[in-house]
């Protein structure tokens, strides 16, 4: 008798989360301008960004020659750099005053210069011949282009004069080779075999998309509730809060919406893209499910400080940047000053961003990304007990004030 | 303005946040101390030999050596290290019987920065090494150390960076950055003021106090707002340009005016995306789409000229995009004030859609007839 009480006020209670988790959703559908942000942002963004990050490496980054040396030694060497593909060699300028201006009005973006004496240093088989490059500054991707192709060329070149000068002293050329090449090196970009810049950022973006749309989505609906003065803490007619069931039913709603589009995000928009995709796609779901929550529950927490249903956006664009920076991926994580490493470990998106490289990009399993799986299945633990303590403060609040308000309006009748 | 404390946290307090955050995080200006691991199979004197002069330098530093390949492959998918470099097995004895001994090196292009730093250094050190045995067997040839260094380097290439020679991130990265985020706290609180008119239903009355005049009305409500903007941009120029003493090789003037006309600017696209859509929801969503890609489209991480073309060409319509260029020519290129005109001329430019809306903006202020939420 007792326990089919128990049971049916349990059935009961879970009644009224389903009912909580279907009006949620249908509060999200009847609402165009949250749908915009779920639904329509989540899908452009992805698609815009590899619109903007189109090419991943820079190519054919116009640069200006200054040959004053006007020899073969130097041709040889600006034939080779122009094979690059980073570089294209666009001008060829008889001063360094035409190349500046050049460089100036942003025509090109990097200066090579050879001074007359190149030849002859080279030739006299004891100087060092210098060759001057000048960087434009105003993107390192410029910088990182120039700079190392023509560290490359200049390497490549070297060995072939090094073994000249090595024969000239009357070493054999097979023991010249191996002196030069002593130690020869093979290197291996991992993971991102192109080293492009969408490689990189576009996956840490697409965990971005996802934070910010559904935090900036539940501050809305937040905002709503609080316009329209709905009590998000009470189901309709009760006269107590029942935080956990709208908690639960709410949350549910959201999960549903973003288990859908986290797989188009995470799953379909590396493969329509060509960006990394070496991890278990298994293992990417499951890692989502403890990130999704961790984000709903953190978003549902500030959506609880939230009056208006526009207030939201001071958050969104104040934190879309910061969040990329003090998780650690644009700026390395060692870098951070402690304090912020710290704030930066209290937010899902660390977490969460840094996991799904290691498993997307650079193919960990699960296993091998434990730490963050770990701490997002706590974040989301933690932020669902402070979501449910602020809602019971505030079910406690709107009573009290309930109350007085009733005690005012009683005592101005007598 | 002063009754809702949302306007001056986003605007004020944004700002101070994020200059607070940027110029604190990139103190240093590069990064430094990155970690590798060393995967060292020889285990002899200068195995670790190369590893002590791999840490004396200032940009990487070993925090595994192993001599197991997988354990350092696996603490690079841990994102622990950025780097490895492989030391073979009879690395010393292979190297001492030229029979070429090989070294190989891995770095994690899935986070660049610190892949950069870690490469830069691995390239450095294997050269180095090559370098190291030359000399060594020059010395047995008896040749004297000044005429051994020409030999082994043969070509040096002087690189020179130009108006940033340190290659520091801060200098490069917050002097876009700062000025990208107030110009779309300018955009978004500029939508709220406005769309907040039409979404609380009192446009009527605030026209009525201003003699019905639209003109009169608009200008009155943003002056406030507008001097408020302006000297956070101008202080935004002032701490970066004068304080941090970031580089300035051009006319610091001209790139203050460019903050300035960024404000502008700013404030006629959040003009016309309200007058487009005159309802407060459409237009902050709209508006914070718009806004974040200019970020991106501006080109100072990416550059446009690598992007899609028809993207190439929206690039013109971000105002963050011509401040960049602006700045490019008077902080790094120290251009004449021709170079930047064109730009500032294109800020200026965005009045022109702001004066198109204005009418179907002043008909939603007198009619209300758009949706509320």
């Amino acid at each position: 008798m007792r326990l089919e009480r128990i049971l049916y006020t349990w059935w009961l209670k879970l009644k009224e989360s389903t009912w909580v988790f279907t009006n949620e959703l249908q509060r999200v559908f009847r609402d165009p301008g949250v749908m915009v942000i779920f639904v329509v942002a989540t899908i452009a963004y992805p698609i815009l960004y590899n619109c903007i990050y189109w090419k991943d490496n820079v190519e054919n980054i116009p640069v200006a020659v200054v040959d004053l040396s006007c020899s073969p030694e130097s041709r040889d060497f600006l034939h080779r750099w122009n094979a690059c593909p980073d570089v294209t060699i666009t001008h060829t300028c008889a001063s360094m005053a035409e190349a500046e201006r050049l460089l100036r009005d942003q025509k090109v973006h990097g200066i090579i210069y050879f001074p007359t004496d190149f030849a002859k240093a080279l030739n006299s088989g004891l100087e060092t011949a210098h060759i001057s490059l000048y960087c434009d500054m105003s993107s390192f991707l410029y910088m990182k282009g120039i700079y190392l192709s023509c560290n490359k060329v200049m390497l490549e070149s070297m060995n072939g004069i090094q073994i000249d000068r090595y024969e000239a002293m009357g070493m054999n050329e097979e023991f010249a080779w191996s002196l030069v090449q002593e130690a020869p090196y093979t290197e291996t970009a991992l993971f991102c075999p192109s080293g492009g810049y969408a490689a990189f950022l576009i996956p840490a973006v697409l965990m971005l998309i996802l934070h910010q749309t559904l935090f900036f989505g539940i501050c809305m609906l937040g905002g709503t509730a609080r316009e329209e003065n709905e009590e998000l803490f009470r189901l309709p007619g009760a006269r107590r809060a029942s935080v956990l069931r709208i908690v639960i039913g709410r949350a549910a709603a959201y999960f549903v919406i973003y288990a859908a589009l986290s797989a188009f995000a995470l799953l379909l928009v590396p493969r329509l893209f060509g960006l990394p995709h070496i991890g278990n796609p298994l293992d990417i779901m499951r890692f989502t499910v403890p990130y999704l929550l961790s984000v709903i529950f953190f978003s549902m927490l500030v959506s609880t400080f939230i009056r208006n249903r526009e207030s939201g956006i001071v958050l969104l664009i104040s934190t879309s940047l910061i969040f990329l920076f003090i998780a650690g991926v644009s700026w390395p994580q060692e870098m951070l000053p402690k304090p912020w490493l710290w704030l930066s470990y209290t937010f899902p998106y660390t977490w969460g961003v840094h996991g799904f490289l290691h498993i997307n990009s650079m193919g960990a399993t699960l296993a091998g990304t434990a730490k963050e799986y770990i701490a997002l299945w706590i974040m989301a633990a933690v932020y669902f007990v402070l979501t449910c303590g602020m809602m019971t403060l505030l079910g406690w609040w709107s009573e009290r004030e309930g109350n007085n308000w009733r005690a005012k309006s009683s005592g101005m009748y007598e | 303005m002063t009754m809702r404390p949302l306007y001056l946290f986003a605007s004020v307090g944004v700002m101070v946040l994020c200059t607070v955050f940027f110029l604190s995080i990139m103190r240093g200006g590069s990064p430094e101390r990155m970690p590798v691991a060393v995967v060292d199979h020889d285990h002899t004197s200068i195995s670790r030999r190369l590893c002590h002069e791999m840490q004396a330098t200032p940009s990487v530093d070993i925090v595994l050596i192993t001599s197991e390949y997988p354990e350092a492959r696996r603490a690079m998918q841990r994102g622990e290290v950025y780097g490895i470099l492989e030391i073979p097995d009879g690395f010393y004895s292979d190297l001492v019987a030229f029979k070429r001994p090989e070294i190989h090196f891995y770095v994690n292009n899935a986070y660049t920065v610190g892949a950069n730093v870690a490469y830069k250094q691995f390239l450095t050190m294997c050269n180095l090494t090559s370098g190291a045995f030359q000399r060594e067997v020059l010395r047995k040839k008896g040749l004297p150390d000044y005429l051994i260094m020409k030999r082994i380097q043969p070509v040096a290439i002087q690189a020179h960076m130009i108006a940033n020679p340190w290659s520091n991130y801060a200098i490069y990265l917050v002097s876009t950055i700062l000025p990208g985020i107030l110009g779309l706290v300018v955009l978004m609180l500029t939508i709220f003021a406005i769309g907040f008119e039409l979404k609380s239903r009192s446009s009527r009355r605030w026209l009525e106090v201003a003699g019905g005049n639209y003109t009169i009305a608009m200008i009155g409500k943003l002056i406030p707002y507008t001097i408020l903007y302006l000297v956070m941009g101008i202080g935004c120029g002032v701490i970066l340009f004068r304080f941090m003493h970031f580089p300035v090789y051009g006319s610091t003037w001209r790139l203050i005016l460019g903050i300035i006309l960024l404000v502008f600017a700013m404030e006629s696209m959040a003009i016309t995306i309200i007058g487009l859509l005159p309802t407060l929801r459409d237009a902050i969503s709209i508006g914070a789409l718009y806004g974040m890609l200019g970020f991106s489209l501006s080109g100072f991480t990416y550059p446009v000229m690598n992007m899609l073309p028809a993207i190439q060409a929206w690039a013109n319509l971000e105002p963050l995009r011509h401040y960049y260029l602006i700045y490019v020519n008077e902080a790094l290129m120290a251009a004449p004030a021709i170079n930047s005109l064109p730009h500032m001329l294109a800020l200026c430019a965005f009045f022109i859609p702001a004066l198109l809306v204005s009418r179907r903006l002043h008909n939603a202020l007198v009619y209300q007839n758009y949706p509320l939420k």
